[in-house]
């Protein structure tokens, strides 16, 4: 391997610092370009039904001589159609709806009730925090994607629900930053200050410390959406995810399933990929930035 | 000594919690009757369904309260007995199940992560000797969108590519194949599990190297006159090992998760698909038991991961 005989002296490495540091500076234009395509799967979703798109459940059989289903892709439906001849394209747009709304009420859930106990167990320290500490850890216990599979099991699978179990997955993560960034701030002046003139807990946890936990955790919000996207996605896959209704998970398993749709028509499992996908690098490359940007540490993750 | 006490009684604590949790959660939320006779279990005025009714509570103890259940349950667990399945006529134990399906997803998980460091690390060492320049930059492009990719669309990328297209690899596991053919038809799906981790990995390990090459150490051992390569291999890489290992173990969860998926696509008879099938028929005992075992290993790991550190590095010992 001749790679190894570059090896990089002190001077080399002083320039990616450097490099580095530009980048913290500016979101930059892949920023706003993941920005930009998650506002348009958004707005696509929203306005699904009022799209002059064909009709997600109607089967297009072709009369012309095309024989059976499923149709490759072509000016008619872009994306292809499925074994029952039904229209990838509008499917994927439906299926973003599920995925989409899937992914943020999870995360806002996650936000609200992990923010919530992690400033609290911060605050309050004591037996408090070791309760929800051990909480936390019992719900790191298990890899996240067998909890969900587990809570799913117990309950009737509906959006909200599938939505609900996907945001205590989330607890944890979001509980732990919050409890770490609140002990970083309980021992600083201005909170010391604001109860030496007497403020109560209430007015130094809402006014003090949650305008500076609120950041980091914001930066967390958009790599969290995405790991619910995926999750909701694999347990869809799974046939695990909300019963009635088109979700990506459910669109690629149905592209995959038997021995010879892939094979043979490739296009309809592919193309919810790619948008599954762009969406989660988006959210990923750009919550990244953003934490880059507002310099949350990796550690405290 | 007082640290190791500690870290065991909290593992122990630990999965003590985890189990009454989910034990408690699936007797109280489901209705194990139901789950075990179906829509007879609602039929109180047929002696035939009462009979049945009475014989499944007596077997399955459910007219004690739940409390003496878990502790049955629990003596029950820990001396390898894991009761009996809900569904059809209980056969077989759930025991034999999981004795059947462990050593798969196990080999899997093994080969994956055994996979992982395989890759990670001589791809750490050739970017982190190069940083900043193209070809790290494509690197770190290619770590963001393995990052991204959710195992289930990879699996099925990789094996419509190397399978279906190219032939170069086996579509699905055969259960009564050889062992090597076997360890064969689990390649791709070892590296479906892989490839994300190994992702994973290598970020960490890049930016640990490349603090690691700015120091004097490194300096004064290219002075001494060793090559580069023995300094990247015997300097560099041993002190950012340390947060490897940590990460290593960490990852155990993720690999965990992905074998549940990718067992399912590739079609391996493993307690990944296996929890699947169960959860779909609501068969509790089964999936009671593939989350302890899971909770177990993915707690033995860590307190693994913790102990090896202690050793490598004495001052984590407080």
């Amino acid at each position: 391997m001749s790679g190894t005989d570059n090896l990089v002296t002190t001077d080399d490495a002083s320039d990616v610092a450097v490099a580095d540091e530009a980048v913290k500076r500016r979101l930059g234009w892949g920023f706003w370009l993941c920005i930009g395509w998650i506002v348009l799967m958004i707005i696509l979703a929203f306005l699904a039904p009022y799209l002059s798109i064909k009709d997600p459940n109607a089967n297009f059989i072709d009369m012309s001589g095309k024989g059976r289903p499923p149709y490759g892709p072509s000016m008619d439906h872009w994306f292809g159609t499925d074994k029952d001849a039904r229209d990838i394209f509008s499917r994927t747009l439906y299926g973003a709806r599920i995925s989409l709304t899937v992914g943020f009420v999870a995360i806002a859930f996650g936000l609200l009730v992990g923010g919530a106990l992690g400033i609290l167990a911060g605050y309050f320290r004591g037996w408090f925090d070791r309760i929800i500490s051990f909480l936390f850890v019992i719900l790191l216990s298990f890899p996240s994607l067998v909890l969900a599979i587990m809570l799913t099991s117990l309950i009737e699978r509906s959006l909200l629900t599938i939505s609900l179990v996907l945001g205590v997955l989330s607890i944890a993560p979001v509980g732990r930053l919050a409890r770490a960034s609140t002990l970083q701030y309980a021992d600083r002046e201005f909170v010391t200050a604001a109860r030496q003139i007497g403020a109560t807990n209430r007015r130094i946890i809402l006014r003090e410390l949650l305008p500076n936990v609120v950041i980091p955790m914001g930066a967390l919000a958009l790599l969290g959406m995405a790991v619910a996207i995926v999750a909701e996605g694999g347990l869809a896959f799974l046939g695990l995810s909300v019963e009635k209704g088109i979700t990506w998970g459910s669109l690629i398993q149905l592209g995959s399933e038997g021995s010879t749709t892939l094979q043979k028509s490739p296009w309809i499992a592919f193309f919810p990929i790619f948008v599954l996908f762009f969406t989660v690098l988006a959210l990923n490359f750009a919550g990244d930035r953003l934490r880059t940007y507002l310099d949350v540490k990796e550690s405290a993750l | 000594m007082r640290f190791w006490l500690q870290r065991v009684a909290m593992a122990v604590l630990l999965l003590l919690s985890v189990s009454a949790l989910t034990f408690g959660a699936m007797n109280i939320l489901g209705d194990p009757l139901f789950n075990i006779l179906g829509p007879v279990a609602g039929d109180v005025n047929n002696p035939d369904s009462v009979k049945l009714i009475e014989k499944a509570k007596s077997e399955f103890d459910l007219d004690e309260p739940l409390v003496v259940r878990y502790g049955l349950w629990l003596s029950d667990f820990v001396r390898g007995d894991m009761g009996v399945q809900f569904s059809s006529d209980g056969q077989p134990p759930v025991s034999d199940l999981i004795k059947e399906r462990l050593p798969r997803t196990a080999t899997l998980v093994l080969l994956a992560q055994l996979m992982a460091i395989a890759i990670a690390i001589p791809w750490a060492l050739a970017t982190a000797s190069r940083a900043g320049r193209l070809s790290d930059r494509i690197s770190t492009m290619n770590t963001f969108f393995l990052v991204a990719m959710p195992n289930f669309a990879l699996a099925i990328i990789l094996k419509f590519v190397l399978s279906i297209k190219l032939g170069w690899m086996p579509l699905t596991y055969v259960a009564n194949d050889p062992l090597s053919s076997r360890l064969w038809q689990m390649v791709l799906p070892a590296l479906t599990i892989a490839l994300p981790v190994a992702a994973v990995f290598q970020r960490l390990l890049r930016t640990d190297l490349i603090t690691t090459l700015q120091q004097d150490f490194i300096l004064m051992a290219r002075a001494k006159g060793l090559s580069r390569r023995r300094v990247l291999f015997r300097h560099a890489l041993r002190p950012s090992l340390f947060s490897f290992i940590t990460v290593v173990g960490l990852n155990t969860g993720a690999l965990i998760g992905g074998s549940i998926v990718v067992e399912t696509i590739f079609r391996i008879p493993g307690i990944g698909s296996s929890l699947v099938e169960s959860v779909l028929r609501e068969d509790f005992p089964v999936v009671l038991a593939i989350v302890m075992i899971v909770a177990v290993a993915f707690v033995l790991i860590n307190l693994l991961v913790d102990i090896l550190y202690s050793i490598i590095d004495p001052r984590v010992r407080r």
